[in-house]
């Protein structure tokens, strides 16, 4: 049946970046869906009001401050949800962001500034991919998501560090779904669009109107996109980017959804 | 263990869903996923003469929980994807689904297809999609909208020898997709596609024991074929709600054949 192939029952997923916004939005998602979450970041204060929403649904929430970028934290999360579920069948590398190096120019960006953003973004996803690789690979499945971005795929002017480190989220994708596919292991991307957290994002992005669907996407709206991709009903697909952005990157607007303005 | 709410998101319970080229492995396959999703469904097929085809499809229709309506190609293709988009908005109440599994594979060398070939094969692949597109969408606009996904193949993004009018088709229907998702956006119809890798299915020039499909099967990433019953998880999620904000969009079921050089 192809509803019960999209349930998540019994399955254990670690997520980074799970502290805030759309992490957090997967975490519970996943959770509704019965998954077991292991949920990473650096801050202890928002990992437990990740902690308390996933409790809610009724499944069990591993908490684990990680700084993402020191791979032996890394490698300890992985650890840690081994320890306490003995298995790790979903990894969710979503921690990363933008930084203050957007919209500097070129020579204004330091060498610290450019590695720093490479790292969080980037050998993040690598770190978390090689972490948990050895126990997939020992229980012959798993599920590897990497979110990207629009500018994994498209440039931008004044923006080096993070259309880069992104265009390598796709790269490492596509080479971790090829080098594993025999072991049914699938890595996949999620490149989402535009997500306003809160208002004055909303405003920055104008409510969204040069979208061509009209509106921003909303954080609960990734979650059934990272269920699928989670799931058994995504067994042959790998390797494969997902755009959500309302249509942006389908209209050829550079990067997802930010101008030309389409329409009112 | 609780069961969790995963068909909440993802339930097609009181959708009513058009499949167009339900004859085919990938029709048949989408018309049962989305028949165990809880839609409504209407089967036609795409040529005429297919009677049979599509009534052992509807029985596996059936066996999913969902008597489904049949349509037989039978008056020109645009007069009778016309009739059926009305009969689904009638018959079901709405027409809120609609699937294009077109397809009709063509191979051969190039120097040796001729003016009606390319005809035929565009007509086959991608004019048929195009006018079950605008028939589906000027029953959805009356009504506030729907949702259409396009399946198309690896193809419309790699060429392949002795397949130049068929991969030109399968691109022109993944770029058709796009411009239409951005043209209906605003007016309520999300239009997606799924390119489907190389079948294993009736039609298949890759399932054979030759050294086309041996040396193809090599190439695979995880060396099978895609089974038409595969496309069923990506079909469902681009056709549930869930899938609001994703709009011109392809999802490939391949593999990953298409990450790889």
């Amino acid at each position: 049946m192809i509803l019960d192939s999209l349930k998540l029952d019994g399955k254990v997923a670690i997520i980074t970046g799970a502290g805030r916004g759309l992490g957090r939005a997967m975490a519970v998602k996943f959770a509704e869906t019965g998954a077991d979450i292991v949920a990473a970041a650096r801050t202890q204060s928002q990992l437990d009001e990740t902690a308390e929403a996933v409790k809610k649904t009724g499944r069990k929430c591993l908490i684990v401050p990680t700084d993402v970028t020191v791979s032996v934290q890394v490698n300890a999360l992985a650890e840690a949800a081994l320890k306490e579920f003995g298995k790790i069948d979903i990894l969710i590398n979503n921690a990363g962001g933008g930084d203050g190096t957007l919209g500097k120019q070129l020579p204004e960006i330091t060498d610290d500034e450019w590695r720093r953003g490479i790292d969080t973004n980037l050998s993040s996803q690598f770190y978390g991919c090689r972490a948990v690789i050895p126990h997939m690979v020992k229980q012959k499945r798993g599920k590897i998501i990497n979110i990207a971005s629009g500018y994994g795929l498209r440039g931008g002017k004044h923006n080096f560090m993070y259309a880069c480190s992104k265009g390598g989220t796709i790269q490492l994708t596509r080479s971790m779904a090829l080098t594993y596919a025999h072991f049914n292991i699938q890595t996949n991307c999620i490149v989402p669009g535009i997500f306003p957290h809160n208002q004055e994002m909303m405003v920055f992005f104008k409510g969204g109107k040069f979208i061509p669907i009209g509106r921003g996407g909303d954080d609960s709206e990734l979650g059934p996109l990272a269920v699928f991709l989670a799931s058994d009903a995504s067994n042959h697909v790998n390797g494969e980017l997902i755009a959500i952005d309302g249509g942006g990157l389908a209209g050829g607007i550079t990067p997802t959804g930010v101008s030309p303005e389409t329409s009112n | 263990m609780a069961s969790s709410n995963a068909s909440n998101d993802f339930s097609l319970e009181g959708k009513s869903a058009l499949v167009v080229g339900a004859e085919h492995s990938v029709g048949r396959a989408a018309a049962v996923t989305l028949a165990e999703a809880g839609a409504k469904i209407v089967l036609a097929s795409q040529e005429p003469g297919t009677d049979k085809q599509i009534k052992e499809v509807a029985k596996l229709v059936n066996a999913a929980g969902v008597k489904p309506l049949i349509r037989v190609q039978s008056a020109s293709m645009r007069a009778d994807l016309s009739a059926t988009a009305d009969f689904t908005a009638k018959q079901l109440g709405a027409l809120d689904i609609l699937v294009n599994t077109l397809d009709t594979p063509a191979y051969g060398p190039a120097e040796a297809s001729d003016d009606t070939t390319f005809d035929k094969v565009m007509e086959n692949n991608l004019k048929t999609v195009w006018m079950s597109c605008q028939e589906g969408a000027r029953v959805m606009l009356t009504r506030g909208g729907g949702v259409i996904v396009n399946v198309t193949s690896v193809l419309a993004e790699r060429g392949v020898p002795n397949a130049a009018l068929y991969c030109a088709a399968k691109a022109a229907v993944l770029n058709l997709t796009r411009a239409l998702a951005l043209e209906w956006a605003r007016k309520g119809i999300r239009v997606n596609a799924i390119q489907a890798g190389w079948l294993d299915d009736e039609s298949s020039p890759a399932n054979k024991n030759d050294e086309f499909s041996k040396n193809l099967l090599k190439y695979l990433p995880d060396n099978r074929l895609v089974k038409p019953e595969e496309l069923g998880g990506a079909l469902l999620y681009l056709c549930s709600p869930a899938a609001g904000f994703v709009t011109g969009e392809s999802i490939a079921v391949d593999g990953g054949l298409r990450a790889r050089v």
